[in-house]
């Protein structure tokens, strides 16, 4: 046991290099950056949106038409001015990117159902996504003039009436249901959440599986560089122990890694969260379709991770088997990078569900698809899906392990090489 | 009788199609240094890595200390210590730390560890380095860093695989004296050079092998005599030709 112990800690600190540290801390970095995005993003939708107003028509009608619009959730600046052309400069010089301009006589000729026009000036300074937002503004702007002045006209014609009954007859309810759950709400706004929630998931887990399976791959390919493992096999400890070991200290790290993983997921998640919280009611709809992440979930999530690696690192100890030194140790990760980058590159574009069944069986037999596809049948409450993906994945990895122990109890740990077109000495 | 430690017979390996060993034979005796000597490829390596239970023999039979190698590989373990050719330490450890790490498994109490280390530290004749990472240490350090793991247990075999290959001639001499020393203590050595000239100072008996095949074994004075040469080398070529 003291040996197997000398073993371990050998491993686990040839293991935690620098470099894992850096790596994990750009991970969680790269989470709570992206949770801080998403969270300054959604604050800013729900800011008031700025427009500046020159008022050529000084009447008490327009002036209830900008409360209206302040109402409707706009931020109202009034520009002082002798004319349009000053006002205009003004805009020009001072930044502002919006300028509505109200004509004079604008309110007398709406009483008399003569309309005169609004105009609207944009001012575009870079072509970026402020500017599209604010030709969408414009857009606002005038279908909300449009509706407080059509609702004026019909609540003065029709006092006895809701205008918007008038306007829309007709209403709709909309209802989501998932699985036996059903909840009133709108589909495309639960589905929007879900999806900008679960679009990051899959890069940073496909970080992690490669990274740390290229640590390890490294790791025994200085083993066998500097010819460490042949000395390491001749002394007396079992074989077995050996494998065990360096599986244990893998697992160690895969497991800190998943930990660092999950706690890093759960910044990125509380910046929805935090959106979520601010409208209510989009909350109360995520809760009460099950739609949120608890405990147990973080739990089951983090096992199907944690197999995940480690079915990624057993796979490497076998390559690292093959590999003679670090610059074929390069070479080596490739086939397993392509079995991570399949599922990864089909949970970002595709879902797995509406492929066809080979396709579909084929990509659950690479072990490393099942976490990737967790996080959303977690949410859906498909957890059967979920378990046996776990299943699939320990059996995975047992079988691993015991290539690993053959492999290591017979020459083939020094004789197995692969050679890609290099000539035999 | 008594007094043999390592009985190889009539080994054969076989890596695929290429025949390595074609029928090994040799003894080492205790407290002696026998060299296998021989061109590169000729299969020294291959011969000290199945005495040593990295590879499985194809066919034929190693005894050590009345174990076989393939019924009891963790015996064989207990007995010997391995020095691999070009062998490297772990580059983040240092040089403490690996003696330290690569003690624990030979050890049987605590007091081991700290008796081994000592005589590891004046083996590679540096202490203060010790502290470093084996990464910054040079090519000479690091192997008698290795020497030095290899001898410190006071393994009753050490196979030692071109102990001094690339080494300057102060570093090899340092070597050699170090090995004879601990002969003395009553290790018995099994080693191997491409380097006939060297052997003739250090090893009390040779085993010139060349194609998988061992041509001669004698004390290398007796086998000068034989061929009536000067050196091992010239030995070699009357052998080959
Ligand atoms: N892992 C291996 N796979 C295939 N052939 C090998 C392997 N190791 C050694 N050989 C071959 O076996 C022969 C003997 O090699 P080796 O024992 O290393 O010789 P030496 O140590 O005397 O230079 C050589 O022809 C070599 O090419
Ligand atoms: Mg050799």
């Amino acid at each position: 046991m003291r040996k197997f112990t000398n073993l371990l800690k050998k491993e686990v600190k040839e293991l935690i290099t620098f470099q894992l540290i850096v790596s994990l801390l750009f991970t969680i970095g790269l989470f709570y950056f992206i949770g801080n995005i998403v969270q300054s993003e959604v604050q800013k939708a729900g800011e008031k949106r700025d427009i500046h107003v020159f008022n050529l028509d000084d009447s008490q009608e327009s002036k209830a038409l900008l409360d209206g619009l302040s109402y409707a959730g706009f931020k109202i600046n009034l520009l002082e001015g002798k004319d349009k052309a000053e006002a205009i400069e003004y805009a020009k010089n001072s930044n502002i990117n919006l300028l509505i301009v109200i004509p004079e006589g604008f309110s007398e000729a709406a009483s008399k159902f003569q309309f005169k026009e609004i105009e609207a000036y944009s001012f575009i300074r870079s072509f970026s996504m402020t500017s599209s937002a604010n030709a969408a503004i414009v857009d606002q702007v005038i279908s909300e003039i449009n509706k407080l002045l059509s609702n004026n006209f019909l609540k003065t014609n029709f006092p006895d009436f809701n205008p918007e009954d008038i306007k829309n007859p007709i209403k709709s309810r909309d209802f989501v249901v998932i699985k036996d759950i059903m909840a009133e709400g709108s589909a495309a706004e639960v589905s929007n959440i879900v999806y900008s929630q679960s679009i990051f998931i899959p890069v940073i887990l496909m970080m992690i599986i490669v990274f740390s399976s290229q640590m390890v791959l490294s790791a025994m390919a200085m083993e066998k560089q500097d010819k460490t493992l042949e000395t390491l096999l001749t002394v007396p400890i079992s074989r077995n122990q050996i494998v065990i070991a360096k599986m244990a200290a893998s697992a160690l790290v895969g497991l800190i890694s998943a930990g660092i993983y999950m706690l890093g997921f759960r910044y990125y998640m509380g910046g929805f969260m935090g959106n979520i919280h601010e409208s209510g009611q989009l909350n109360e709809l995520m809760q009460k379709l099950g739609l949120q992440f608890t405990s147990c979930d973080y739990v089951v999530l983090g096992i199907s991770i944690f197999l995940a690696i480690l079915c990624a690192l057993g796979l490497t100890i076998i390559l690292g088997v093959m590999v003679e030194d670090l610059k074929s140790a390069q070479t080596m990760i490739l086939p397993l990078i392509f079995l991570v980058m399949i599922p990864y590159i089909i949970s970002l574009f595709s879902d797995i569900n509406s492929l066809s069944l080979p396709v579909k069986v084929l990509i659950m037999l690479i072990p490393f698809s099942h976490p990737f596809i967790a996080s959303q049948n977690i949410l859906l409450g498909n957890y059967a899906v979920v378990f046996y993906g776990i299943l699939y994945m320990l059996v995975v990895f047992i079988i691993l392990i015991f290539i690993c122990g053959r492999i290591f109890s017979t020459d083939r740990v020094l004789t197995m090489k692969l050679r890609f077109g290099r000539k035999e000495r | 009788m008594d007094n043999i430690i390592l009985r190889v017979n009539n080994l054969r390996k076989n890596y695929g199609k290429i025949e390595a060993l074609k029928g090994v034979s040799f003894e080492v005796k205790k407290g002696e240094i026998f060299a296998l000597i021989g061109p590169n490829g000729a299969g020294k390596t291959t011969t000290l890595r199945i005495v040593a239970t990295l590879l499985t023999p194809t066919d034929g039979s190693v005894e050590f200390m009345g174990f076989d190698l393939r019924k009891n590989p963790d015996k064989i373990r207990q007995g010997i210590t391995y020095l691999p050719e070009e062998a490297g330490a772990y580059k983040n450890l240092t040089g403490l730390d690996y003696l330290k790490f690569m003690a624990n498994f030979y050890a049987e109490k605590p007091q081991d560890v700290d008796m081994y280390i000592e005589r590891a530290i004046k083996i590679v004749g540096f202490k203060d380095r010790l502290k470093d990472k084996v990464g910054t240490y040079s090519k000479g350090m690091t192997r008698k860093l290795l020497l030095a793991r290899a001898l410190m247990t006071k393994p009753k075999l050490a196979i030692l695989d071109e102990p001094t290959s690339g080494l300057d001639v102060i570093n090899s001499l340092e070597i050699r004296e170090v090995i004879r020393e601990f002969v003395k203590e009553g290790v018995s050595v099994l080693l191997s050079s491409h380097n006939m000239l060297e052997i003739d100072f250090l090893s009390d008996r040779v085993a010139i092998i060349n194609n998988g095949q061992i041509l001669e074994i004698g004390e290398p004075k007796a086998l000068k005599d034989k061929y009536s040469a000067d050196n091992l080398e010239e030995v070699f070529r009357r052998l080959v030709q």
